[in-house]
This record gives C-alpha cells, sequence and structure tokens, in this order.
C-alpha cells in the first residue's frame, strides 16, 4: 500500500462517493463516465477517500489502483518521470502479487524486482522498464515523461485490466519544468491522452474550482466530472472525534457535548489533529474546557499549526515573502475578504505585482478561505508569534479566552421595518430573549423601553432609505449586548442635551428623553458610524436577576 | 408585556376625570390621551387622576405628551393624580424628573380624596 488508510470503520459518510468512484472503470468501460477531479477544502478528506478507494481495489480484483501524491513530488520533469513511472512499477507488482509491502521499498532499483516482474508473467512490463531505461540513458526527458504517464494505460491494454490512477493535489502537476522552474508551461496536458484511454479512468484532487485553471484543453474539462467533497455532518464529526479518542485510549463521557467541535466544520484533518493534541497534552478524560485547550494548543503548535505553517513556506519560498504573506492573511482575515491591489500592496511592503503573484498563490494554496475558522486561528496565532514577536503562550490564551467566553453565548439577529409599532416587535422579542436567560421581569421591562428609544430614534430620524433597523442580541451569563444598527443619516451621542423638566415646561420642548432613558438604564451605550451605517452597542451588566429591584442601581447611569 | 391595542377609556367623578389608558402609551396612544383630557378641561375640568393599571409600556414620546397635559393643567391651575403604577413606570417617570409635577397614589379611591380634601 502506498499509504496508511484510517480503518474503514472511523470512515464515515464517503459511502456514496467510494462506491461510485470504485464502479468509475466500468463506468468509463461502457463509456458511461470519465474522469473525475475530487474538490474540497483542504483537510477534508480527499486524500483519505482515495486511501480508501485504493484499500478497497487493492484486494479486489476489478481493477488495479495506482495512487501519485504531487503533494511532495519533485516537478522537475526528469526526477518526476523516474519517480512516477518507478512508484506505478512498484504498485502494480505488489497489486498483482497481493503483497503490500512491495509498493513500500522506494529504495529498492527496480532490477531487484525483475525476478518478481517475471514470476508474475509480466513480460511487457519488463519491456515497458527496458524502455524508460533507454529513454533515461538518451536523456531524453520528454520520452522520459511520455513513458511514466503512459506506463498506466499500456499495463491495462497488455492485461485487459483497467487501472484506476489516482493523481493527488493535481494542480501542482500544472508546475511541472523540465530544467528551471516556469519554463515549461503546459507538460500537465501530457496526462490528456493516458486521461482518454477508456482503460484508465483518473481521479485527481485539488482545491476547490481549481479544475478550470488546470485543463486549457476543453475537450479534457468537458469529460473531467467535478465532485465536491462536503464537510461530515456535526454527530458523525463528533462520532469520529470520539472514535480518535477511544483508539487513543482517551475517555470522553457521554455528557460532554463537544460544542466547541463546531469551529472544526466536520474537517477530518482537523477532527484527527485535534484528537491527537489531547493525546500529546496527556489529556486522560476530555471535559468542554479541555477540548478548547486541545484546539489552542493545535492551531498554535499542534499537527494543525505545521500542516498549514509548511504549506505556507511551500507558498512563500523565502522568510520575507512568508512575513509578507502572513501580513495579506491576516488582513484577509479581518477585513473577512481581499482589498484592491494598492491597499494590499502598502500591507505586503512589496510592489503590486509581487503582491498580486502571492495573492494568487495564497488563493491556489487554499489560504483564503472566508469558512475556516480554524485557519483564521492559525494565521492569527502566526502573525502574533511571527510579526508581533508574542509569546506562543499568550496566543493561546487569546484564543481560549474567546472560545470560552463563545461557549456560554447565544445571538439573536432580528430585522424590522420602519413602520408603526414595528418597536414592538423587538420589545417582544427581547421579553422572549429574556425568558430564555431567566431575566426577571421588571429587568425586562427597562431593557424593553431602553430598545424602543433608540429603534424609534433610527426610524424617526435615520432618513434611511432602505427603512429597516438590524438588531442582534448577544446573551452571556454576566451581560447582554445588543447591537441595533440602520443606514441613513449619522448619530451621535455628543449633539445631545439633557434639558431639566422645569426647561422643557418652560420652553415648550417635551422631546429629546429618548436617550436619556437608554443613558439610565444600560450600562454602556457606545455609538458607532461604520460606512453608511449607524452602530449603537448596547451593553446591560447581569449582576444578578434582582438588580433591577433597586432603584438606585437603574439610576446611577444617569447623566448629571 | 401585554400586547394590548391601546385605548382610552374614561368617567366623570363629581368634579374629578378619571381616565384609563390602556396597552402601549406612544405618540398615536398619547395623542388619545391628551385629546380624552383635552375634552374634560375644556369642560372646565381642573381636576384629573390619570389610572395607569391598564398601562404596560411607555415610551419618551408618550411621556412628552403625558407633559403635555400636565402643562396643560399647570395653565389652568388644575391637578393632575396618577394611580395604580407599577415600579417600572415610577422609576421611569422617576428618572426623568416628572414625579415632583404630578401626585401620585396607589389607588383611585386614594387620590380621589385627595382631590376633594387636598391632603394626602
Amino acid at each position: 500500500m502506498p499509504f496508511n488508510a484510517i480503518p474503514a470503520k472511523d470512515f464515515l459518510n464517503r459511502e456514496s462517493e467510494l462506491r461510485y468512484l470504485g464502479g468509475l472503470p466500468a463506468l468509463k468501460g461502457n463509456a458511461l463516465g470519465g474522469d473525475v477531479f475530487l474538490e474540497g477544502a483542504r483537510g477534508i478528506g480527499k486524500t483519505e477517500l482515495l486511501a480508501q478507494l485504493h484499500r478497497a481495489l487493492f484486494w479486489e480484483d476489478k481493477a488495479t489502483p495506482f495512487y501519485y501524491s504531487f503533494k511532495t513530488a519533485n516537478l522537475k520533469a526528469a526526477y518526476f518521470a523516474k519517480d512516477y513511472f518507478t512508484r506505478f512499477v512498484r504498485q502494480y507488482i505488489s497489486s498483482a502479487k497481493k503483497d503490500p509491502s512491495l509498493a513500500n521499498h522506494a529504495a529498492e532499483p527496480l532490477q531487484r524486482l525483475m525476478p518478481v516482474i517475471a514470476s508474475l508473467g509480466l513480460h511487457w512490463l519488463i519491456d515497458c522498464i527496458e524502455d524508460f531505461q533507454q529513454h533515461v540513458n538518451n536523456n531524453d526527458g520528454y520520452w522520459q515523461m511520455v513513458s511514466a504517464i503512459s506506463a498506466p494505460v499500456v499495463a491495462a491494454q497488455k492485461s485487459g485490466k483497467p487501472v484506476l490512477v489516482m493523481l493527488d493535489d493535481f494542480d501542482a502537476a500544472a508546475h511541472l519544468y523540465e530544467t528551471h522552474h516556469g519554463d515549461a508551461h503546459d507538460l500537465i496536458s501530457l496526462f490528456g491522452e493516458s486521461m482518454q484511454s477508456s482503460l484508465c479512468p483518473h481521479i485527481m484532487t485539488g482545491a476547490a474550482g481549481a479544475l478550470g485553471a488546470i485543463f486549457t484543453d476543453h475537450g479534457l474539462l468537458g469529460k473531467t466530472e467535478p465532485l465536491p467533497l462536503g464537510p461530515l455532518p456535526q454527530d458523525l464529526a463528533a462520532q469520529l472525534f470520539r472514535s480518535h479518542l477511544a483508539n487513543l485510549n482517551i475517555a470522553c463521557p457521554a455528557g460532554v457535548p463537544l460544542k466547541s467541535l463546531a469551529i472544526l466544520r466536520g474537517n477530518p484533518l482537523y477532527i484527527r489533529n485535534i484528537a491527537k493534541a489531547a493525546w500529546k497534552m496527556r489529556k486522560q478524560e476530555l471535559s468542554e474546557k479541555d477540548l478548547i485547550e486541545c484546539y489552542s494548543f493545535d492551531v498554535a503548535s499542534g499537527e494543525t499549526a505545521f500542516y498549514w505553517s509548511s504549506l505556507l513556506s511551500r507558498c512563500a519560498g523565502n522568510a520575507p515573502r512568508r512575513k509578507a504573506m502572513l501580513k495579506l492573511l491576516l488582513h484577509s482575515v479581518e477585513n473577512g475578504g481581499i482589498a484592491d491591489g494598492k491597499r494590499l500592496a502598502m500591507i505586503s511592503g512589496l510592489d503590486e505585482k509581487e503582491t498580486a503573484d502571492m495573492m494568487e498563490a495564497l488563493k491556489t494554496a487554499g489560504f483564503i478561505d472566508k469558512q475556516d475558522a480554524v485557519l483564521h486561528d492559525f494565521i492569527g496565532c502566526l502573525y502574533a508569534q511571527e510579526i508581533e514577536d508574542r509569546e506562543l503562550a499568550e496566543a493561546r490564551s487569546k484564543i481560549e479566552a474567546r472560545y470560552l467566553a463563545a461557549e456560554e453565548t447565544a445571538s439573536f439577529e432580528l430585522v424590522i421595518p420602519m413602520a408603526s409599532n414595528a418597536e414592538l416587535v423587538v420589545a417582544k422579542a427581547v421579553e422572549q430573549i429574556g425568558i430564555n436567560i431567566q431575566l426577571d421581569a421588571e429587568f425586562l421591562n427597562y431593557l424593553q423601553l431602553a430598545l424602543i428609544e433608540v429603534c424609534i430614534n433610527a426610524i424617526e430620524h435615520s432618513g434611511s432609505y432602505e427603512k429597516k433597523v438590524y438588531l442582534k442580541f448577544i446573551t452571556r451569563p454576566d451581560k447582554l449586548e445588543i447591537i441595533v444598527e440602520n443606514s441613513g443619516k449619522p448619530f451621535s451621542l455628543e449633539t445631545l442635551k439633557d434639558v431639566p423638566v422645569e426647561e422643557k415646561l418652560r420652553l415648550g420642548l417635551k422631546r429629546g428623553w429618548g436617550f436619556k432613558l437608554v443613558y439610565s438604564i444600560m450600562d454602556s451605550v457606545k455609538v458607532e458610524r461604520v460606512n453608511d451605517r449607524t452602530r449603537v452597542i448596547l451593553t446591560k451588566n447581569i449582576i444578578n436577576k434582582e438588580v433591577l429591584h433597586e432603584v438606585g442601581s437603574i439610576q446611577r447611569g444617569i447623566p448629571a | 408585556m401585554k400586547s394590548d391595542q391601546f385605548s382610552v377609556v374614561s368617567r366623570l367623578d363629581g368634579d374629578a376625570a378619571i381616565i384609563y389608558p390602556k396597552g402601549y402609551l406612544n405618540n398615536l396612544s398619547g395623542e388619545s390621551l391628551v385629546i380624552e383630557c383635552g375634552i374634560y378641561i375644556g369642560k372646565g375640568i381642573t381636576k384629573i387622576v390619570v389610572n395607569f393599571g391598564e398601562t404596560s409600556l411607555i415610551n419618551s414620546i408618550g411621556i412628552s405628551l403625558l407633559l403635555q397635559i400636565i402643562e396643560d393643567l399647570r395653565n389652568i391651575k388644575g391637578t393632575i393624580c396618577c394611580t395604580n403604577m407599577s415600579k417600572f413606570l415610577k422609576d421611569t417617570f422617576e428618572m426623568l424628573g416628572l414625579m415632583k409635577h404630578m401626585s401620585v397614589f396607589p389607588t383611585e379611591t386614594e387620590a380621589l380624596k385627595y382631590l376633594r380634601s387636598g391632603k394626602k
């Protein structure tokens, strides 16, 4: 076997993909299927799916599996050709003899395998090896590549048995070169002929959406079916994690909800790495808090950190570029995307073209993923260490504090129209939220009043064309935070004046009390301008459930 | 919070008008309250009792309209009494400094007694 696959019982939720890919030789033989491009985020399990498929086919007799990883391949044509050809020959005879060990002795020259090949009656394979050696002796790089890449097709034709070719991280093949990086742009197209063979279905893996960039030949593109691989659902992610823990002799009581696993978004690589982090940290029984601790360890200095850090080094090539890339990545994480070229160049400290090239490399390598919170945490940690020169422990505790606080947080969002009595909907919502977190009914009346006032202010004074008010309620055990946002005219607390009631009566000014009430009720009131929106952030500390039975505690916040 | 629609009903008890605002006291309902009181003031009534027993929620616009009633009564040397106020309502009026411009009683009966005798 070219690699270790996890036990089949721990390989969850991929049965249909496995069945489909296993049936690919028959489908392609009957012109009902072509080649498959397996795409998905890093760590989602593409390689593991190939490993499982390889293992299944190895012991069956329907097709010969051949797996090749471009992840660690030397992309110089001559080296690549030799490596590809040698690995194919080893895996082929390993499969024919049903002896997994034959595939693993990479250092053993092919000549030594001749007796085994002869004993299997694979004389055509001996011819293949001799032909390949002839191209090597002639120093003919092109024919070495052609011979290597077409070896599976030759084997399938000679034996009459299909060869299923699995090319992992195939997008890297776009960087194959002859003598210097970038001197040959289309060596990848040499795979085209092999891919067209009805006896050789190819399964390639790569980043989502990379297929179009790999093939410039539309004929190949059309015959290749993209197969996206999604994350594990939450229940199966927990099941897989528990299974890894059990294999590592770490207990995890059934009552532990493993809520923090949601950060990993069903990524099997991350799930495995956290389990291994727990083992490295010598955990014997895992609690929810331990899980966050293991996560911070993994993302700051564990296998996940090593995985992404190695990838970043490979992508950067040298230390100054790595630093520049790290700055760009943090900017991308903090701003939820990528800014324009000039701004990015200012961030990286390099010129626009080099910055654009780096961004492209980062995108191709899968670093720009808005959904991947683990990657974002890794970037934050690495930035703190390599750019801000902070201690690892500090970066870790920052992550832990954030997730421990978030663990007890619930949030609700609401959008109301700027219409008559819409603020009552908000009042009703805050009432129910308060009931959910067991707040005192009278306390809720004050919160309702404060919110009603902020909403009325937005409805009456913003002049918004959008005519909507956006609210977000974030509840924590010790605090309730309410964010009210609307487009329209800016609003500033500084413009508010506290006019005593006597003065109001004298001047006939009866309005202008809304924010006085809000100030009196809430512990903190902040007003921000975010693009064209006004954002009011209200915070109320929940000291205990009876806090609002004391009038004094309400009144202490009234501005003088 | 009760989600009752706002309504105002009233009755005359001797020389005092008793007003019952019900539901959410905002701009629209506050206007109704001002109109209702205005009708009595127009008829020469100078003593008004507002029973807040059925007022579920109030906003600053509703409060400002209550200030209008206080002002109207002040102009005719009248008296406003508020009764059956929840702690929330009392605290809110207190926050805004309104309490010193009105007489507050736990019940309607106590307010009427005060209006008749002039003593608390």
